[in-house]
């Protein structure tokens, strides 16, 4: 059975006072507005938008813990192995500013490892860190503060067909289901003595030694999507337009929040088109090294 | 008295007179002729040449081992075959005089309606309401019909108080009358329940059946396939299909079933089992747990908890205050009402899951401070689904994956294998893949899987759920038989499972120990038993009327020859 997220509706909060459509929409505009930009000032208002959602959901710190840590972490992660290696900002600048300059004492077949330490790539990493931060703190308030029952419907209302859209409702609810059947593979390994931080040997070893997760895991994902469809065909989904039961209705301040979803949107691609908000390094900084 | 095979000529000879009346008539529900079919890629026909009838009004119960056709004859008379399942099928389905392969999908669904055996496979929706009226949204209908046919479906099952819920929040027994409610909504006139009483306890399974009754009373046909006969039999089905084989066997009344097929194969009141088994020899009498000596019985706990709570979330409790121990020669069985508990206690004793209060020992250990793997090796766990364990290309290396994780030698290990095959009757599966099996097998390698671990005490999920009887009684014989443990604790909502095998009893009650003690004291209690949503059976009120003959309960075959 597919479960859901675990959704509630909290008092006071400001993503549940809307229609979820309006909120979707003003959600993908805030997302791909933010994506068009690497200029750190740019990205701001964003950041802020995304802590004024975040502050203001009645989401739980205990209830989002893991998972902001863990997507918080990974965003880190990249944001300083970016800075490291200095890979993957070379796309947005051509010229680097060096502060200083790291040489490992050794070789290694005639390779010395060498820090850089630069302007751009210090901009790079913040610059990479607010953007990816304020899409993830948006994305993860949103099974938080969708209520489940009107995802199909949302979607449908969003303009898309009948079995997009039911497609789209049993999407989002088959990650958390994908969550719960990992961890029950992995306490019905570990009860045969299977300790997966024990694993070892080679690279392939180590991936041949998932299959006792990996496997299960997916025949069980495959198993239950041929349950849902026989459970669908067996009541006559997509036989002709369908009715749905729940309605929508857009309020005053459902179409305010998209007015403004889509005015920061074309605000956006107009600054883009003017040359605007492309990766931005202070020029005084740049003066100094 | 009439002897069996006049019985046998004469219900053959119904049947006949059943098919020749079934092609003169087009107003029946449902005409089977002369069905077979055959999957795309197994060898031999599933079902071979059934003809049948079904009536309106009428309850058609079909009874067979795992594997013998009932649930590819479902999948036939509701359009799944040949629609999802491909294969080679002949013969004809006729409903109300139409041939159903000229039908599309949404045509058979509103005079079919199938409700599949774990109604966590059938739901689809979040909220009960938009469970129930997913079929009716499909059919395009209007908001206010829907509504209004959602209200009837839900208020007819009783459970209009379940409207607003979400789906995934209720238990067992409710999920399986809201598929129902899902189903009657599209107002089919032929119901389809295969196995519907699997996965719930006895009182929810018998809010079930009397739900189904009431259909038949309204003049629905129903067919229902399941394992659980003489349960299906308290509700007085006009008629029992028994199949074996991909054929059927017997067609006929009720009366008729229990002297036509071998009460080893097919779970029947326990007096008629009893009037039947006097004509055999007695029973050999099992040893249980014959590696554990009266030297053993007395010492240390093998498994103790002490004040035990627990919760999921922070401000749920779901056990409150557990305290037993688990002690050398004890075969316990656990009984309750679907989500009472009953897993999460068990989860404790293997250290899946740690208490919130209280502590856990197991061999004297601290679960909090000993990982699973170790604890495994103590106490082997038989997960409730096996899908979520099976994982090798060969039953053999399935088998091999426990001992060899847990270091034993070469030899032991195929040792251990060839001796957990033979206890769960799949020795000529060694070379298989799990994943191709029936589900009844799998279920089977999974329990071998643990089996083959050795461990010092074995824990069952449900180790009967979707297993036919003969198989389930001859691996529950075998595993007590077994010399390498030295407890046994299994769950089940099999109230003559518990009576049988266990020589203690446990009654879980929303997190809860409600009772502990010999089967005996527990299960006569009728009262407290109903409390805990648990049925007395016939062979439970026979076992407690010759208690004071026998001193302890016994199987229905055992009480033949007291």
């Amino acid at each position: 059975m597919l479960v859901a997220w675990r959704y509630r509706i909290r008092e006071n909060s400001f993503i549940q006072s809307f229609d979820p459509r309006a909120w979707v929409i003003f959600y993908l505009c805030c997302l791909v507005s933010t994506l068009s930009f690497w200029d750190v000032r740019f990205l701001l208002p964003f950041f802020v938008i995304a802590m004024f959602v975040l502050l203001t959901s009645g989401v739980q710190w205990h209830e989002i813990r893991r998972a902001f840590l863990f997507i918080v972490g990974f965003v880190f992660f990249f944001a300083i192995l970016t800075f490291l290696t200095g890979r993957g900002g070379t796309e947005v600048y051509k010229q680097e500013h060096l502060i200083r300059e790291f040489r490992a004492s050794f070789s290694l077949l005639g390779w010395t490892p060498v820090l850089k330490i630069t302007v751009e790539r210090a901009f790079f990493a913040i610059s990479q860190l607010v953007r990816v931060t304020s899409i993830a703190v948006m994305t993860i308030l949103i099974p938080y503060s969708l209520n489940p029952a009107y995802y199909g419907i949302t979607f449908k209302g969003l303009g898309l067909p009948d079995k997009f859209a039911y497609a789209m409702d049993l999407t989002m609810r088959f990650i958390p289901t994908f969550g719960r059947d990992f961890q029950l593979t992995m306490d019905a390994q570990r009860a045969r003595g299977y300790e997966l931080e024990k694993i070892s040997g080679g690279l392939i070893a180590q991936v041949r030694k998932l299959g006792p997760i990996f496997v299960p895991v997916t025949i069980h994902a495959i198993i239950g999507s041929e349950d849902i469809i026989d459970a669908m065909d067996l009541r006559a989904f997509g036989v002709g337009p369908r009715t749905w039961l729940d309605v929508l209705t857009y309020q005053t301040r459902d179409r305010i929040l998209i007015a403004v979803g889509v005015a920061i949107l074309s605000a956006s691609i107009v600054v883009g088109f003017m040359g605007y908000g492309k990766f931005w390094v202070p020029e005084a900084l740049m003066g100094m090294f | 008295m009439i002897p069996d095979w006049i019985n046998i000529v004469l219900d053959s000879l119904r049947l006949r007179i059943d098919n020749i009346n079934a092609m003169a008539s087009t107003s029946l529900p449902l005409v089977v002729d002369n069905l077979s079919f055959r999957y795309r890629d197994r060898q031999g026909a599933a079902i071979h040449n059934l003809s049948f009838t079904v009536n309106a009004g009428e309850v058609l119960l079909i009874a067979g081992a795992s594997g013998c056709g009932k649930t590819t004859l479902v999948r036939c008379i509701n359009g799944l075959i040949p629609r999802s399942y491909k294969g080679e099928m002949s013969g004809k389905i006729l409903v109300f005089g139409g041939e159903v392969k000229d039908w599309k999908l949404s045509q058979i669904s509103q005079k079919i309606g199938t409700v599949l055996q774990d109604p966590e496979r059938q739901i689809l929706g979040t909220k009960v309401v938009n469970e129930v009226a997913f079929g009716l949204e499909n059919l395009g209908m209007p908001r206010g019909e829907i509504f209004s046919r959602v209200d009837e479906s839900l208020n007819f099952l009783k459970i209009s108080h379940l409207r607003n819920r979400d789906t995934f929040s209720l238990s067992g027994g409710e999920k399986q009358k809201v598929a129902l409610a899902g189903i009657l909504a599209m107002r089919p006139s032929i119901i389809l329940l295969d196995e519907p009483l699997a996965s719930l306890d006895p009182a929810s399974a018998q809010d079930t059946l009397d739900a189904v009754r009431l259909l038949a009373d309204q003049g629905l046909s129903i067919l229902m396939v399941e394992h659980r006969v003489e349960d299906v039999l308290r509700i007085k089905p006009e008629r029992v299909m028994f199949m074996s084989e991909g054929e059927i066997r017997y067609l006929g009344d009720v009366s008729g079933l229990s002297k036509v097929v071998n009460y080893r194969e097919v779970k029947l009141p326990a007096e008629d089992i009893v009037e039947r088994a006097k004509l055999d020899p007695p029973p050999v009498e099992i040893k249980v747990l014959p590696g554990v000596t009266s030297s053993h019985s007395s010492g240390e706990a093998l498994v103790k908890f002490e004040n035990v709570a627990f919760g999921y979330e922070s401000e749920v409790e779901i056990l409150h205050g557990i305290n037993l121990q688990i002690n050398r020669g004890d075969v316990i069985a656990v009984l309750g009402p679907n989500g009472a508990g009953k897993t999460t206690f068990v989860k404790h004793a293997i250290g899946l899951l740690k208490p919130k209060s209280g502590k856990v020992f197991v061999g004297g250990r601290d679960t909090t401070e000993a990982s699973v793997a170790e604890i495994a090796s103590m106490l082997g766990y038989v997960f409730q689904s096996p899908s979520h364990m099976l994982f090798a290309p060969t039953v053999r290396e399935e088998l091999a994956f426990g001992p060899t994780n847990m270091k034993h030698t070469k030899e032991q290990i195929e040792l251990e294998v060839k001796e957990a095959l033979k206890i769960v009757n799949l020795s000529d599966k060694e070379k298989d893949p799990p994943l191709a099996l029936s589900f009844g097998q799998q279920k089977r390698v999974s329990i071998a899987a643990i089996l083959a671990m050795r461990s010092r005490i074995l824990v069952m999920d449900e180790p009967t759920a979707g297993q036919d009887y003969q198989n389930y009684m001859n691996f529950m014989d075998s595993i007590l038989q077994m010399p390498a443990f030295e407890a046994i604790i299994f769950i089940t909502h099999d109230v003559d499972l518990a009576a049988i095998y266990a020589n203690r009893v446990l009654i879980i009650a929303d997190g809860r120990l409600i009772a502990d003690g010999k089967p005996q004291d527990v299960l006569r209690d009728f009262d407290r038993l109903k409390a805990n949503r648990i049925i007395p059976t016939s062979l439970l009120a026979l076992n407690l009327k010759r208690l004071s003959t026998t001193g302890r309960f016994m199987r229905a075959e055992a009480l033949a020859h007291i």
